[in-house]
């Protein structure tokens, strides 16, 4: 293979490859601004000008291709003084808002600053003003002044979505991104260009002013809004999912997800939500108390072994631990699944099937829920995925429910139900790719007991011969269970329940 | 007009003066496709090429890049069609040459383009012309209507198996749709934002098909070259220097014009030989009554400026880079002591400021940046840091950028920099120690 010398550091690349990419692939470090790779190369910001030997002027890292032999310096004199240029240039008209702009904390352009940037000002000058507070359709914000015009963002409209609804407007340094339709999005995936800016030029009204980033915990997990199955990073603050943004994954979204998916986590925050067990206390329906966990789990096996008939109803967001064991506490009727069907699949990411672990679901044997029919355990964590009438017709002997308005009011127990942000487990996609959702400690309600941990101990009421198992039992078992539906299960670790904790930001550009 | 000066040598300027040349009726009896009947019956593609090589015809739009070399790099047998795009998009300040070839002699420039795209083999010409120049684009129109009437434009021109279209494609007001690969997103109807480079345009130009870009003069002087031959063209001129394999002289004639500060602005048409001095002394008229020329720019606002002791440099590509400017489109700015060197920088600043794409960051940022810098010196604001952030600014601005703007940003007001220091300084407050001129 042809050789290339970086730093230093013989590589070996592939005929093609850029000098960032060899870099990148290699762990060194090369800043950039308008370079993504899943983007065409504009090579329009330069703040990745290195040092190629036999070359008189510094050379843009991310188009210059690697060639046998080329010598590459990063951080000598020429390489560290072309991109200090640069870093200076773009903080000339830059508003310097970094206080009141959401991107700080996560900013490249803070970043290479404190990089690569000149410690003082030079520039005692009246700064360009652009338009600022520009709406990008109703959920993307635009501020001119902060943009560094590297047009990553028109280039999504034009290069991954193809609608084309972003352009670059006038010239100079009044150049700046407009629309070119009529204020609004036609793509169901323009909130990219929020994640692809890498300063603060595009913000998203649904996460404005919510929150410092630095606050946040930030835990990478799957996004639950279909069957695609989109890696994401989950921002939580305070009880509250605060945001999600893509994470990339060439398998299944590259680097993207749809704002449907995106804005998806309402339910998480539902002031309605369900924080206590309930026990009903009379006959008559609807009529119940709060009660301790322990206290529900007893009322729950008492209840289950009482009841005539077994069978489960569940949303098919449940994750295979969690349906592998409402099939071991219920089994003995009915396996069914419901989940919402849409009609808008688009050959990119978005598909029809909008129940997140459906493949799952299929794979451990439960039937889609065809019609309303009895079963002893009822899973509901979107209200909109188990229909009324199939809750209704199901009657449920035990219950776990997210929300207080989707609480059926014959059940005997019921369980509040955490969200996918708040539990752990795995998800077979839409193409049979098994994936983990994490539980982020700073969502959702205090003191929710994970539905796996509820389920094992009923499981364990209901036969005092049973083995206890732990989640990895649990998951050894699933692999073997879904195996012959082709499914593969893939070693996942699980961090243990431990106190809420604020982890350092994670960058969300590339 | 002068005489007893450098002579003039009318090739493309010999119609310049005759009533209605702009019409086939006037120009047909005076020559006109008398060389695209000669090419295309007695001539291959290759051999018109050949021709253009011996004449060691250089661009004429700024860079002095050899022609037939350029055609040599279009790429064969690619399955697309191959385009001949004519740059008239003439937006350098100080340039007016392209203008009186389009409205004095259009069909000289649709036979150019017609036996050059029979050279490389082009089934179409794009002729690319500055907005702002209404006349041209109706005295280009109207020759190729009257060349199209006449069989000269359109399928098998002359009862031969060439066909070639010419179109015109009226920019929009932007000087960076000069920069070629500009030119090309805006034929394509993008933002004329230059392309990186490689690859070039001779391999994937307009439409992604195989394109080559010359200047309105360049490719009108490509008749004379096919009905006196190449060897022809190259005796006129500087000759080539022995010394250097790689030297291409300065052969054929060249529009050359001054404007400015001068008794006489206008456009005249020599061998290259004559010095900067003799064009802008003598046909120039010099300066007006009781003023000095402080300061000249050769060919167009974006090469290095000169100084009156500098202008007895000859008017040849190799010759003005010796001296460091350039040759450029060959039409000096002359500028005398009334002019306050300061203030021209502001608008040389403020120009190329305005007129930058906006794509690259040095370019975008920086030209502006500069403007204020000189802006503030100008109104007697300046700090005594200024000229060291100024130099730096350059630094920073020059090769850092996709096209060549950022550079042409840089080099003059550079050079005014460097060699009028003295009335930087003297606008300082507090006035700084003088150092240098």
């Amino acid at each position: 293979m042809p050789k290339i010398t970086i730093d230093g550091r013989v590589l070996e690349f592939a005929p093609g490859q850029t000098i960032i990419q060899v870099a990148q692939a290699n762990g060194i470090e090369i800043p950039h601004y308008c370079y993504h790779p899943g983007l065409s190369v504009a090579g329009n910001c330069r703040i990745c000008m290195v040092e190629v030997e036999k070359t008189p002027k510094p050379q843009i890292a991310c188009y210059v291709q690697a060639t046998d032999g080329m010598v590459v310096h990063t951080k000598s004199a020429q390489a560290t003084e072309a991109r200090a240029g640069v870093m200076e240039m773009l903080l000339v008209n830059h508003p310097l808002d970094c206080p009141i702009c959401d991107q700080a904390g996560e900013c490249k352009l803070q970043d290479y600053a404190f990089d690569f940037g000149h410690p003082t000002t030079r520039t005692p000058v009246e700064k360009t003003h652009l338009p600022k507070n520009v709406p990008f359709g109703a959920k993307i914000v635009y501020d001119g002044e902060r943009c560094i015009k590297c047009t990553r963002c028109v280039r999504f409209t034009d290069e991954i979505t193809q609608t084309h609804e972003l352009s670059m407007g006038a010239r100079g340094d009044k150049e700046m991104v407009i629309m070119t339709s009529k204020g609004e999005f036609t793509t169901p995936y323009a909130m990219n260009i929020i994640d692809l800016c890498p300063v603060g030029a595009l913000t998203s009204k649904d996460f404005r002013f919510e929150s410092r980033v630095w606050f946040m915990d930030f835990t990478e997990s799957v996004c639950t809004g279909c069957a695609r199955g989109c890696n994401v990073t989950v921002g939580a603050r305070g009880g509250r999912v605060l945001r999600m943004t893509p994470r990339e994954n060439q398998d299944v979204n590259r680097w993207w997800m749809c704002d449907a998916g995106r804005l998806g986590y309402g339910h998480a925050n539902a002031p309605t939500r369900l924080t206590t067990p309930r026990v009903r206390t009379s006959a008559r329906a609807g009529e119940f108390a709060e009660v301790g966990w322990e206290d529900a789990i007893d009322a729950a096996v008492e209840a289950l072994r009482d009841a005539a008939r077994g069978g489960v109803l569940a949303d098919a967001g449940a994750t295979l631990e969690e349906l592998f064991l409402l099939k071991a506490v219920a089994g003995r009727g009915d396996l069914k699944y419901a989940s919402r069907v849409g009609q808008d699949e688009d050959g990119f990411l978005i598909v029809n099937e909008k129940g997140a672990n459906q493949r799952g679901a299929e794979a451990l044997g439960f039937a889609r829920a065809a019609a309303p029919a009895p079963a002893a355990l009822l899973f509901v964590e979107r209200g909109d995925a188990v229909p009324k009438a199939l809750r209704d017709g199901a009657d449920p002997v035990v219950a776990f429910v997210t929300d207080g308005a989707d609480v059926p009011p014959t059940a005997r127990v019921v369980f509040p139900l955490p969200t996918w942000a708040e539990r752990d487990g795995l998800l077979a996609n839409v193409d049979g790719i098994v994936q983990p959702i994490r539980r982020c400690r700073a969502a959702g309600p205090r003191d929710l007991r994970a539905p796996l941990e509820v389920l094992e101990e009923i499981r364990l009421g209901l036969d005092a011969a049973a083995t206890p198992w732990t989640h990895a039992d649990v998951v050894a078992a699933v692999r073997g269970a879904v195996a012959p539906a082709g499914l593969a299960v893939p070693e996942v670790e699980f961090a243990p329940a431990a106190p809420r904790t604020v982890a350092a930001p994670a960058s969300r550009t590339r | 007009m002068a005489t007893g000066l450098y002579p003039q040598t009318k090739v493309l300027s010999k119609n310049f003066d005759v009533p209605n040349a702009h019409t086939l009726a006037v120009a047909r009896p005076r020559g006109a496709y008398q060389s695209l009947e000669k090419a295309l019956r007695t001539m291959t593609p290759a051999q018109v090429t050949e021709e253009v090589k011996k004449s060691r015809l250089r661009g004429r739009g700024g860079a002095g890049f050899p022609t037939g070399m350029k055609w040599s790099f279009v790429a064969k047998n690619t399955g697309k069609p191959t385009y001949l795009v004519m740059n008239a998009d003439e937006s350098e300040p100080g340039a007016f040459k392209d203008r009186y070839l389009m409205e004095r002699d259009p069909h000289l420039v649709v036979e150019g383009a017609l036996v050059s795209a029979y050279a490389i083999e082009a089934s179409a010409v794009f002729i690319y012309v500055r907005g702002e120049y209404p006349n041209s684009i109706r005295r280009l129109e109207g020759a190729i209507a009257e060349a199209r009437a006449a069989g000269l434009v359109g399928k098998d021109i002359l009862g031969t198996k060439f066909s070639c279209e010419v179109w015109v494609h009226p920019g929009a007001g932007a000087y960076i749709c000069g920069e070629e690969t500009g030119l090309l997103e805006s034929l394509e109807g993008k933002r004329g934002h230059p392309r990186i480079k490689p690859p070039f345009p001779a391999v994937e130009g307009v439409f992604r098909c195989p394109t080559i870009i010359n200047n309105v003069e360049t490719l009108s002087h490509v008749p004379w070259i096919v009905a006196h031959g190449g060897e022809a063209f190259a005796k006129q001129g500087i000759p080539p220097d022995p010394a250097n394999p790689r030297s291409n002289g300065s052969t054929g004639t060249k529009l050359m014009g001054v404007s400015g500060q001068v008794r006489n602005p206008g456009l005249w048409e020599f061998e290259p030989g004559i010095t900067l001095r003799e064009l802008v002394y003598g046909y120039g008229g010099g300066p007006l009554p009781g003023r000095k020329i402080k300061a000249v720019i050769p060919g167009g606002i974006s090469m290095p400026v000169l100084l009156d002791s500098e202008l007895d440099v000859k008017m040849g590509f190799d010759e003005l880079v010796k001296v460091g400017s350039g040759l450029g489109t060959g039409t000096a700015i002359v500028m005398d002591d009334t002019c306050d060197m300061v203030e021209a920088c502001v608008n040389i600043a403020h120009f190329f400021g305005h007129e930058s794409c906006g794509q690259c960051t040095p370019c975008r940022e920086g030209c502006h940046w500069m403007e204020k810098v000189f802006r503030r010196v100008a109104d007697g604001d300046g700090q005594p840091g200024d000229l060291d952030l100024l130099e730096s600014l350059f630094k920073g601005i020059e090769g850092r950028t996709i096209c060549f703007l950022a550079d042409a940003a840089v080099w003059p007001v550079r050079s005014i920099v460097r060699k009028f220091r003295g009335e930087f300084l003297a606008k300082m407050t507090p006035a700084p120690t003088p150092a240098g001129a």
